[in-house]
């Protein structure tokens, strides 16, 4: 009898833990020829290359524009504390003069999935995340329409905001290029003027 | 008194016709309803855009009921009269001709009519869709509990039967005179032990063959990963587009996943989490806010202070979706080019708080969908370098109005992703 309660139990500790469907290994691989991949992917561990005697650096040399791009933005970013280069990006013109239709469609999808969030889809700073201050985001992202203050200010100070970050915004630059910041900027102005 | 009998006799009318009247327009969207299901659902539901629009208030887009009738029983005769609303249906659905229905009386479209009326509408009740959600899978439980007590039942009765049958052959066998032979013990019989030899083959077959097509993919593969990250935190309830974090799903082979930086957009402000309880999926609740936190580790942030991103790790995510190298797989080609929604092959990301590989990734599973899957070609500059398709298109060699899946523009080419 007491044989019995064993096989029983055990039988129950597999039936449970065979039944337990989260899968939290990705399984097995039966000869896994041309799997996975000799040379370094993009999310492969990169940091002891040097040590296996590989020296590659992937960034290109500092100051290298690639052709027919924007030229970069003159200003660095200032210092915390610091605004003389937030004040001189106001002289800082918009490349972009005017934005085709096949562009301000783009420029309008970038802005949705990017500024919307917070900004608002109607540019009025009240977009899902802060939803008139019900939502998680506590402060109170800038209205672009609507408000003097953001009607007035100069694309090349908006830039500034996009590509560094200003008071509670984090800086775009690593999710937008060069051109798709100023392309947003257009659209926001263009709206403005509406 | 004649006045009364009259009055009486109007009133009876009266009740009668409307009473009729009543009864026939609950036929009516009944046959309604069959009639929906067999000419119109392979193409239309009534809260849903699929091949056509959806149909709710579609009495309302078409204010003359007679051009409503001419359009579902010949609607390319109807296109023919120039009606701007038609033209624009059809070229917001991309130039696919609806099927012609001339076998349908005026009557059986009032009846389809009357039916789509009848349906509620999709957002009506939020408590109702939840249920509606939840229903499929009860359904599936269920229907597997019953075979199953089915099968069980059934067993038992045979075993039974068998039983009363060798008992009578036992007693007749008395009666007669033949003398008992002892009974053979069940796993000594050899008819058992040949049924459940073969029971045994096939099932061991089957889950052979299952467990060896399973090996190298990893479906519903759910890592822990380092942050409970939830996406339908992050996607679903405060509607973060997907691209705003895997910014290269729009232009590169790769989805990206974020840096940390990109957290810290939003996270620098939001440091605390106040919705819905957070459960992993073995049970366990996490709490949101804890989570935060050790985002902030991650990014060398202490609350209050400006952050210095050059303080930052990276955070090591558990990759879900892997592919064998011998596969190239291209994220623009799919969604900028090819337009597929993230939900197509990831599933529904927005409602998970783990993510899980949904699709098993595999070859036959790729191919079907370039199978089945129609090329958008209008607006899509990818596209403008198939010269050669745009004259065969012109020339009536390829027959849009038919559909032109990938694999007739070369999708199912072995070099396409191996090479």
């Amino acid at each position: 009898m007491n044989k019995f309660f064993t096989i029983l139990s055990l039988a129950t500790v597999v039936v449970l833990t065979s039944c337990n469907d989260i899968k939290r290994t990705p399984g097995k691989i039966y000869m896994p020829d041309m799997a996975y991949s000799r040379a370094y992917e993009t999310y492969a561990d990169h940091s002891n290359l040097a040590s296996q005697g590989i020296n590659y650096d992937n960034r290109p040399v500092a100051g290298t524009i690639a052709r027919g791009k924007e030229m970069p933005f003159p200003y660095a970013m200032d210092k915390p504390g610091d605004s003389t280069n937030y004040v001189a990006s106001k002289m800082v013109p918009n490349p972009i003069d005017s934005l085709s239709a096949k562009d301000a469609a783009e420029a309008e999808r970038l802005y949705l999935i990017n500024c919307g969030i917070c900004h608002g889809t109607k540019l009025d700073g009240n977009g899902p995340l802060y939803k008139d201050g019900n939502g998680p985001y506590a402060a109170k992202p800038a209205t672009l329409v609507g408000d003097a203050k953001y009607e007035n200010m100069p694309a090349g100070q908006m830039f500034y905001s996009v590509a560094y970050g200003k008071n509670l915004m984090g800086s775009y630059a690593s999710q937008l290029s060069r051109h798709q910041r100023w392309m947003i900027i257009k659209y926001i102005k263009n709206k403005q003027t509406k | 008194m004649t006045i009364l009998r009259s009055l009486a006799k109007i009133v009876s009318i009266f009740l009668l016709i409307t009473l009729s009247s009543s009864i026939g327009n609950h036929l009516n969207a009944q046959d309604g309803k069959a009639l929906f299901s067999q000419n119109c659902a392979s193409c239309h539901a009534v809260n849903k855009k699929l091949t056509g629009p959806a149909l709710a208030g579609v009495e309302d887009r078409w204010p003359e009921k007679k051009n409503l009738y001419a359009w579902i029983k010949n609607s390319a005769a109807f296109l023919k009269t120039g009606d701007p609303y038609a033209t624009k249906l059809y070229e917001e659905y991309n130039k696919t001709a609806m099927n012609n229905f001339p076998g349908l009386s005026d009557a059986d479209i009032d009846a389809i009519l009357a039916y789509i009326k009848t349906v509620p509408a999709a957002g009506a009740a939020p408590a109702g869709g939840a249920a509606v959600a939840g229903a499929p899978t009860e359904d599936q439980s269920d229907s597997t509990l019953v075979f199953g007590l089915l099968t069980l039942i059934l067993a038992v009765v045979s075993l039974i039967l068998l039983q009363v049958n060798s008992n009578l052959k036992k007693l007749s066998d008395d009666k007669v005179g033949i003398p008992a032979t002892d009974p053979v013990p069940f796993f000594r019989n050899k008819a058992y032990i040949a049924f459940i030899a073969i029971v045994l083959f096939i099932l061991g077959g089957y889950m052979t063959t299952v467990g060896a097509i399973d090996l190298g993919r990893s479906k519903d593969y759910q890592p822990e990963q380092p942050i409970y990250y939830s996406h339908k935190v992050h996607a679903g309830v405060n509607q973060i587009n997907c691209q705003y974090c895997h910014t290269g799903t729009y232009q590169g082979k790769q989805a990206t996943l974020p840096s940390v930086n990109v957290c810290m957009n939003c996270h620098a402000a939001i440091n605390e989490y106040k919705g819905e309880p957070l459960v992993r999926e073995n049970g366990d609740v996490v709490d949101g806010t804890n989570e935060i936190k050790k985002l902030y580790k991650y990014a060398g942030f202490t609350e209050g202070q400006p952050w210095d991103p050059s303080q930052a790790k990276p955070i090591e995510w558990v990759r879900i979706h892997n592919l064998p190298d011998h596969v190239y797989f291209n994220h623009a080609q799919h969604v900028n080019a090819g337009q597929v929604a993230c939900q197509q092959c990831h599933g529904d990301i927005q409602n998970m708080g783990e993510v899980k590989q949904f699709s098993d990734l595999s070859m036959g599973w790729c191919i079907n969908c370039h199978r089945q899957s129609e090329v958008k070609f209008k607006e899509n500059g990818f596209y403008s370098i198939y010269e050669t398709f745009h004259q065969d298109l012109k020339s009536g060699k390829l027959d849009s109005a038919k559909g032109i899946t990938v694999e007739k523009i070369g999708g199912t080419e072995c070099q396409k992703c191996h090479y």
